[in-house]
């Protein structure tokens, strides 16, 4: 079972931001999607999670046809996703915050939750027990009444991404996780990662950091101008003479 | 004594009455549905419940079930094309709305007395009636927002995207925060109709709205306490400073603006916070020296 992605495209007008892509996430792996400020990786990603209407092509996971899905219904069908520019809910507690994560499997009738019964009030207890768990885990328990507005960078990266694990997906989006992250905060996420995927989870991982994304992916695919220009293994995808001019920004520029 | 009490027990149902109606207010605010159509969705509460007592006898208990069941149709209605727009668009449209209902209620007058309002309801709700039914929109309102459905409203009034990609319905979330409000307004609209004896057109129109509002935004749109704050203050201060109540929509006017500019969260929400603020930064210094202490150790 995998995520895939077969010719898809994506125009704005006239810039073309996605060019005919084609992608595959297996399960139980980490696939790294790298390219230059502006490659179209984040469109991808939109495009994935049903954010962006797809101009063209077809995203499927499972066999199954998500192309035209809506958003919600995407996260129902495993996937989730974390975002470049953080979007934590500021208002909310780091508590409040993943809660919301669990929406998915909240199952009691809505006139229970209007009405405050017993199977309501037992599945919010379930949840919070639950989004106290994945906070010991990510080492942030300290932090559960605090107002998520005021979390630093990491924090709030960390934040996202409890959130989407509480959806427990098959399928995990990072658009780039570790940006603004120390070298200690990294490694703990790389590990991290690399727990993910050996427990079966497919990520695909979009990330600056060529040391960072070298060291989780056998598999990466490089973007440029909305093209794919090259994939394969780390290695040998790094020492492609077109990957190096689109980072050096020679004939790309 | 009592005779003072007595004298304030219009004003308590006032209170009551109104704070129903802040908290339809709320509940659409918080699920970010920017609708101002409470005054309206009451209107259609008050008229049915009203018809239906006066002109089709019916017993009041059941007039008011009906009232609501009509609040919410009418906000399912009405959800539909407010579905398609946001913001300040939703604010306009639902304004148009009130409009629809108070000329309805005119050009209708064989049904509602038309201008000269529906006259001789028989008074059927006291203040025991209010009490019980403000306690139970207080208990309904908290255990909404301490459900999914609550935790579903915060995250869509804060960002529709994340609400969207972490499986929250959106269009299906905020109709069922706009039913319950509608509902809500309907009911308390027929509570206002039953405990008053008339009703005229003019009584859910423009200077009603902008009331509703302010008690929402001057208390607090986030916390279940806020709508009462803000209503208590707002119906209070006139009462306390008899010279403003001549002036009430002025008085509303400039709090609401001062409180807009300096505390922007409303009244309860903003101390609420700060408690809150207080309370974890001494834990968190608590932490600390436990921690230093533990070192020296
Ligand atoms: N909503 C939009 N409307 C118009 N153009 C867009 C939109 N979103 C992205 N683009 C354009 O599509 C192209 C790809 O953008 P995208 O954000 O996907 O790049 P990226 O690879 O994620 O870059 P970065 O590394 O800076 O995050 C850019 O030229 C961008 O200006
Ligand atoms: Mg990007």
């Amino acid at each position: 079972m995998s995520l895939t992605l077969q010719n898809v495209s994506k125009r704005f007008g006239g810039v073309v931001a996605s060019d005919s892509v084609n992608i595959t996430v297996p399960k139980g792996k980490i696939t790294g999607l790298i390219g230059p400020n502006g490659a179209g990786k984040t469109t991808i990603v939109n495009m994935i999670t049903g954010m962006l209407a797809v101009s063209d092509g077809q995203i499927s996971v499972g066999g199954r046809d998500i192309t035209h899905a809506s958003a919600d219904e995407i996260c129902r069908a495993r996937l989730a996703r974390t975002f470049q520019n953080i979007r934590i809910l500021p208002d909310n507690s780091v508590l409040e915050n993943i809660l919301i994560g669990f929406h998915r499997h909240e199952k009691c009738s809505t006139l229970a939750a209007i009405l405050g019964l017993p199977s309501a009030r037992r599945e919010s207890e379930k949840i919070v027990k639950m989004a106290e768990e994945l906070l010991q885990r990510f080492g942030m328990s300290a932090l559960a009444d605090f107002p998520a507005g005021g979390l630093s960078y990491g924090h709030q990266r960390k934040l996202e991404m409890m959130r989407a694990l509480a959806s427990e997906p098959e399928f995990m989006l990072l658009d780039e996780p570790i940006a603004g992250m120390n070298d200690v905060e990294s490694d703990s996420l790389a590990e991290l990662f690399q727990e993910l995927a050996s427990t079966g989870m497919g990520i695909l991982l979009i990330e600056h950091n060529i040391r960072f994304v070298s060291k989780l992916c056998e598999y990466i695919y490089v973007l440029d101008g909305g093209r794919l220009i090259a994939e394969g293994a780390p290695t040998v995808v790094l020492r492609d003479p077109e990957v190096m001019a689109a980072y050096i920004g020679g004939e790309h520029a | 004594m009592t005779n003072i009490l007595l004298g304030y027990q219009p004003l308590f149902d006032l209170f009551l009455l109104h704070l129903g109606m802040a908290y339809s207010q709320w509940l659409v605010l918080r699920a970010g549905v920017f609708s101002l159509a409470t005054a309206g969705l009451a209107a259609v509460g008050a008229y049915t419940g009203g018809i239906l007592v006066v002109s089709l006898g019916f017993p009041a208990p059941v007039a008011l079930l009906l009232a609501g069941l009509a609040g919410g149709i009418v906000a399912l209605g009405l959800s539909i094309p407010l579905a398609r727009l946001r913001g300040v668009y939703q604010a306009i449209a639902t304004v148009a709305f009130i409009q629809i209902v108070l000329s309805l209620n005119i050009y209708a007058s064989g049904l509602t007395g038309g201008p000269q309002g529906l006259n001789g309801i028989p008074k059927t709700v006291g203040t025991v009636t209010l009490l019980i039914a403000g306690i139970l929109t207080v208990y309904l309102m908290y255990t909404i927002t301490n459900s999914r459905l609550g935790r579903a409203f915060d995250a869509i009034r804060q960002n529709e995207a994340v609400a969207a990609s972490l499986g929250v319905s959106i269009v299906r979330h905020q109709t069922l925060a706009f039913i319950i409000s509608g509902a809500l307004a309907g009911v308390y609209g027929a509570l206002e109709a039953f405990h008053s004896y008339a009703l005229a057109p003019s009584q859910f129109g423009f200077t009603f709205l902008i009331s509703i509002l302010a008690y929402v935004v001057l208390g607090g749109r986030n916390t279940i306490i806020g709508p009462i704050v803000g209503t208590a203050i707002l119906l209070l201060l006139p009462e306390i400073a008899r010279p403003l109540a001549e002036a009430r929509m002025l008085v509303y006017g400039l709090l609401l603006i001062l409180v807009i500019n300096y505390l922007p969260h409303g009244i309860a929400d903003t101390l609420i916070e700060r408690a809150r603020a207080r309370r974890l930064s001494a834990r968190l210094a608590k932490s600390d020296s436990v921690a230093t202490t533990a070192t020296r150790n």
